[in-house]
């Protein structure tokens, strides 16, 4: 037994101590005696549960090395009543600066991301906990050992059960509540502070999605890191309309699994269609392979429009705000499941299921907040029944000549493409439906090109109802929108990762390249597919998730098949692995720390720095978030970037407003500590870039292969990485990259089918090898701890 | 307000600091002034005629050209020669004064921008006119760019053709 820290210790107490009355004594954590065994066991590294401080000087390794790039989305600071003050070329009332205030910001965003994965992971937890007990073992057989790496690391323990990951939430909950106070007027004034503090709250983003998706792999039996699993229906083509249609649209799986077990319990799987868009439906089709998966975020509001659900169920992130306003024009019912989202409606946790359906079948209410997931799934259930006959006709969405009739009130004034996020030719495709011509918007519609966020038509003077029209043309070929995404697999397997390890490191792999994050793309969901089937082709391996997984599902080739069907679902080379829902992201930082562990047994336990230095200098993984637009998004980014993963975004990105960019010019900035001689030589830019935003898919693609050099590539792995940087170099930019000499560390890395052409280059820049690093290490330099 | 001067994609505004709207003659003006100009051309200038213009007005005022995304193919191709860059590598390399420009010879004064994407341009635009006090930025696209110290104003193709044609004419 342990004294809680504000506790009054025996020799604290008086003598008259025994005359007191109402006494309160707490426990801290109570230890058995075979955790004991365990903790002995386990030599703890230097920074168990690390604050942001305990971790300050590896952020500034980081740091000094990519610097923070500042694009300012507004010149202006308004977050208190000195303000709004212009922070052009001058300081705030406050005395914050623009760089500074960049670094706020970039804080505060990282916070929210943070703080929504980690709600939704506390919510989950005691969910549960509350549904199969707080001894509920987290135990994913004999191939994961390692259950939780994230957790191991910054906590130093092992979670046994799901009550044990309440310490790492405790801690992860005080940290973030830390975390926000430095946005405060009148805190945190530097701006790499403020950058060190938002890499801390990236990692603290990381630990709670590591909570909620072993907890929800544990406690609902959902994969544990199985590669070879079904496929799954994707698209809006695959919902059976003819039965009543419940829709899930969220993150958070518990509403769903209620959906399904009450399904279950009553023999009615087959009568309902149940499905979801963004990460409810992955975790839900994780749960039960029979749900189905509209898409991602990108198709939430032409799916809305089209009025296929009877019922909506939201839970939390990424749901539109006007979901309520949206679904009564079609007559469906909304419920509210969480308090991160209610939408104004009626608390009726507490009521009978009958009475609740009873009032909303009536319109007593517009729908109803029910906190208690088995209660939604009956609800759901009563009300997508009678509500499916009774709204028939509302289904249907206005007949052509409607639509043709309303696109001609267009007047060319061209706002709807001002107000677009990607500038596309709505304009045109608009005024070309008021001809009758409804190809161009076919083509807008086709890999979600126009992602309907609705802007066009909120602008629109003639009140035209453009996303009715995209919602109409994409019910008129409904047949091309079937497709399909492997079910989530969740962690990968420690026999994977021993199989990989060695690969990976020296270069043989020529690197893991990770397809993560939100719809906002540029050009649709197809530049990802064609990225993806790019690296796969080349062996590297592809990890993915959330939105990512589901664009890269809406892809087929010539033949008709999606990259699901044509690439195997194991974490080797070749293989694309889609390991679940956004909370599964925390598999990706995941399998680097394991590679560190179990490849190169370097111990988790409270040795963060040692741990992100291994995968920072050794492991050839790189993120790529081609459509990011939320705050998780930023936290996700920023949580890998501490751990030492690179990550190129879409050109979206830049308006996260910062970036961490390395100048490979700089040649004192990539020096290395070869920890086996303990010498200082100079390195390579490699990864060149912590954090970069690329203008298009040909130049992402480029900067993926090359963000994959590592110091510790032997000689064949680095010729066989840089051969596919000249390749796609020469592929995209037509020539081999002139920068190419200084990734050459002798001549035994030069691709041998580029060696003429590579050789002239290092002659032109009078390039002389260098000293290979055996054990690169940007930490312990002497002078420098 | 005028039409011309509110941003093409309006939510782009970032505070007070507007850009200055020009005409060529003074888009003129200002690369007359400068001592060590740059051309960072993105790929909305791969297609004709822009990639012509672009071609001609590089010729007539001797600018080196940096080329954006995958501009360089097309460019390489059609015997226009530039140097390569991603967009946020150029623009971090403009903001630090110490650089040595594309051609080692010193940091550039005046950066000429066409053809890059608008709202990652506006966001390069913006880190310029916030750390980069030591150079002008020019954006001769032919939608007006808040963000920059000078820029063209929001045009159809007709009139922005003239403009350009006429940034020919030194």
């Amino acid at each position: 037994m342990t004294l809680t820290p504000n506790s009054i210790k025996p020799e604290d107490l008086k003598d008259d101590f025994w005359k007191s009355k109402d006494i309160k004594i707490s426990f801290g954590e109570i230890l058995f005696e075979d955790e004991k065994d365990d903790f002995e066991d386990i030599k703890m590294g230097p920074t168990p549960k690390p604050s942001s401080t305990d971790l300050r000087s590896w952020d500034m390794k980081l740091l000094e090395r990519y610097e923070p790039f500042y694009a300012p989305f507004c010149d202006m600071c308004c977050l208190c009543t000195f303000g709004k003050c212009d922070l052009t070329g001058k300081k705030g009332a406050c005395g914050i600066s623009i760089e500074a205030q960049q670094g706020r910001f970039t804080l505060l965003t990282c916070c929210i991301g943070s703080a929504a994965h980690s709600g939704h992971a506390r919510h989950l937890l005691e969910y549960l906990i509350h549904k199969v007990g707080v001894t509920h073992p987290i135990d994913f057989g004999n191939n994961i050992d390692i259950e939780a790496p994230i957790i191991r690391t910054l906590i130093g323990k092992k979670p046994k059960t799901l009550g044990d990951l309440r310490e790492a939430m405790s801690y992860m909950e005080e940290q973030n509540l830390h975390l926000l106070s430095a946005c405060h007027t009148g805190q945190e004034g530097n701006h790499l502070d403020f950058e060190s503090k938002a890499l801390h709250a990236g990692l603290m983003d990381n630990i709670g999605k590591e909570i909620g998706d072993i907890a929800q792999i544990a406690a609902l039996d959902l994969p544990k890191g199985d590669a070879d699993l079904p496929l799954v229906e994707l698209g809006v083509g695959v919902v059976d309309r003819d039965k009543p249609v419940i829709l899930c649209i969220g993150h958070n799986v518990a509403p769903g699994s209620g959906i399904v077990d009450y399904l279950e319990d009553n023999d009615m799987e087959g009568e309902v269609e149940l499905c979801g868009i963004c990460c409810a439906s992955i975790d839900i089709t994780r749960y039960d392979h029979r749900a189905k998966v509209v898409g991602p975020i990108s198709k939430q509001l032409k799916f809305l429009r089209a009025g296929v659900a009877d019922v909506i169920v939201v839970d939390e992130q990424c749901i539109r705000c006007d979901v309520l306003e949206e679904a009564k024009k079609t007559d469906t019912a909304v419920i509210a499941t969480t308090d991160k989202m209610c939408l104004g409606l009626p608390d009726r946790t507490n009521d009978s299921a009958d009475e609740i359906v009873a009032d909303i079948l009536s319109k007593k209410i517009d729908g109803a907040l029910i906190l208690s997931p088995e209660k939604v799934g009956e609800v759901a259930t009563k009300l997508a029944i009678p509500l499916s006959s009774r709204r028939a006709n509302l289904k249907i969405l206005p007949d052509m000549d409607e639509i043709q009739k309303e696109a001609s009130k267009c007047t060319k004034c061209e706002w709807c493409v001002r107000v677009c996020p990607n500038s596309i030719k709505i304009m045109d495709a608009v005024s070309a439906a008021g001809s009758g011509d409804f190809q161009m918007c076919e083509k807008l519609y086709d890999y979600s090109i126009c992602y309907t966020c609705g802007r066009c038509e909120q602008e629109c003077p003639e009140d035209i109802k453009i996303i009715s029209l995209m919602a109409k043309i994409g019910e008129n070929n409904l047949n091309k929108y079937k497709y399909n995404v492997r079910v989530g697999r969740g962690p990968v397997q420690d026999v994977e990762v021993r199989r990989v390890g060695a690969p990976i490191v020296l270069g043989d792999i020529p690197g893991v390249i990770a397809f993560v994050g939100c719809t906002n793309f540029p050009e649709g969901s197809k530049d990802v597919a064609i990225m993806a089937e790019e690296f796969l082709k080349r062996n590297y391996i592809v990890v993915t998730t959330g939105c990512g997984a589901m664009s890269i599902g809406e892809y087929k080739d010539e033949e008709g098949k999606t990259l699901y069907e044509k690439y195997g679902g194991e974490f080797d080379a070749r293989g694309l692995v889609n390991m679940g829902s956004c909370l599964s992201n925390a598999h990706i930082p995941g399998v680097a720390i394991k590679i560190a562990n179990i490849f190169a047994k370097k111990p988790l336990e409270g040795n963060f720095e040692e741990i992100a230095d291994y995968i920072l200098n050794r492991v050839g993984a790189c993120g790529m978030a081609w459509g990011p637009y939320s705050q998780k998004a930023a936290a996700i980014a920023s949580g890998v970037n501490r751990w030492g993963i690179p990550v190129v975004l879409g050109p979206h990105g830049s308006k996260y407003r910062r970036l961490y960019l390395g100048r490979s010019d700089k040649e004192e900035t990539w020096k290395l500590n070869d920890m086996r001689t303990g010498k200082v030589i100079q390195g390579e830019p490699a990864p060149e870039h912590l954090l970069y935003a690329a203008e298009n898919r040909e130049e992402a693609t480029v900067f993926l292969a090359k963000l994959c050099l590592r110091p510790t590539d032997n000689n064949k792995g680095r010729q066989i990485k840089l051969n596919n940087y000249i390749d796609l170099h020469k592929k995209y930019f037509s020539n081999i990259p002139k920068d190419i000499y200084k990734f050459v560390r002798s001549e035994k890395d030069i691709p041998i089918t580029y060696k003429k052409e590579v050789k002239a280059i290092l002659e032109q820049n009078n390039w002389e090898p260098r000293e290979l690093a055996m054990e690169p290490s940007i930490l312990d330099f002497s002078g420098n701890k | 307000m005028n039409d011309r001067v509110i941003p093409w994609q309006p939510t782009v505004i970032a505070g007070p600091k507007q850009a200055l709207l020009v005409t060529p003659e003074t888009a003129k003006l200002m690369l007359q002034k400068s001592k060590r100009p740059l051309f960072v051309v993105g790929p909305y200038a791969k297609n004709e005629p822009i990639k012509t213009y672009v071609k001609d007005i590089a010729n007539d005022w001797d600018l080196p050209i940096v080329t954006t995304s995958d501009t360089y193919k097309v460019f390489e191709e059609n015997g226009i020669s530039s140097d390569y860059y991603g967009i946020i590598e150029i623009i971090n390399l403009l903001k630090d004064p110490n650089w040595k420009g594309i051609k080692g010879e010193g940091q550039h004064d005046f950066v000429m921008f066409i053809g890059c994407i608008y709202y990652i341009a506006s966001q390069g635009l913006s880190t310029l006119k916030h750390f980069a006090p030591h150079l002008k930025t020019l954006t001769i696209c032919k939608y007006f760019h808040s963000n920059a110290d000078a820029s063209f104003p929001n045009m159809k193709d007709e009139e922005w053709h003239d403009f350009l044609e006429n940034m020919k004419i030194k």
